[in-house]
């Protein structure tokens, strides 16, 4: 384990109060956007395969997604304004809206959604077994 | 101002909880959450140790418990992995959507 009371020196980060409503920054890179596709890869079989009724909820699953984000995102904006946390430049899309780089909004779409997936293949998967 | 990202998500967790006790959804008494919230928690570990191994996300030393999980030993990785308070914040984020997706299940009589 390390890291354990030392903090290594990240490469260059951008921080929130250098940042405008809409700002380029330097460096592009696609690796947090990556992050985040790939969740929905490997979730996409539960949808298509297993036959939970997710994303054909397209309703109930927006209003779900409003709700948990409208809270979390906010919850983000102010933590990384403080400076409770940073993006490392280079390793984010370069553009960032209020601070924070556009998939840091993807990511309270996907990681809730990838978390309602996970619940439904739980329930479908102990459902069909009780009622075969 | 220290432990800001740990009171963030302790005050993450009770809100979850005090969402629970107005919308009493019966989520938290279900076994089928549990199990789900085992295999989050899991794939948690990859994505959120990827972010934060890279690092793609940097915290403040002194704005959390400086609890980390830890990183596999490689060139790719360069921080010091999860810090402790992450697994609150994700259980605190999967179980309000979850809770809401129930709701609003009951609520559109979809489910």
């Amino acid at each position: 384990m390390r890291g354990v009371g030392s903090r290594p020196r990240p490469p260059q980060t951008v921080s929130f109060l250098r940042c405008g409503w809409l700002t380029p920054a330097p460096m592009a890179s696609f690796e947090y956007l990556l992050v985040l596709a790939l969740c929905l890869l490997v979730t996409a079989p539960l949808e298509l395969v297993l036959g939970v009724r997710v994303y054909r909820q397209a309703r109930r699953l927006a209003l779900t997604l409003l709700c948990t984000g409208a809270v979390f995102v906010t919850w983000d904006l102010v933590g990384a304004g403080l400076g409770h946390w940073e993006y490392v430049v280079g390793r984010v899309l370069p553009v960032r809206l209020l601070g924070l780089p556009l998939e840091e909004y993807l990511f309270f779409v996907v990681v809730p959604l990838c978390g309602v997936l996970a619940f439904e293949a739980v329930r479908v998967t102990l459902d069909r077994r009780q009622r075969p | 101002v220290t432990y800001g990202y740990t009171l963030f998500c302790a005050g993450a967790l009770l809100l979850t909880l005090g969402l629970e006790a107005v919308l009493r959804t019966g989520l938290l008494r279900d076994r089928r959450f549990w199990i789900a919230m085992a295999i989050v928690g899991f794939f948690q570990v990859l994505v959120d140790g990827w972010l934060t191994c890279r690092p793609i996300v940097t915290y403040a030393q002194e704005q959390f418990s400086g609890v980390r999980l830890g990183c596999p030993s490689s060139a790719l990785f360069e921080a010091g992995g999860m810090p402790l308070e992450d697994a609150v914040f994700g259980f605190a984020m999967i179980t309000q959507a979850l809770l809401w997706w129930i709701w609003w299940g009951r609520r559109l009589g979809e489910q």
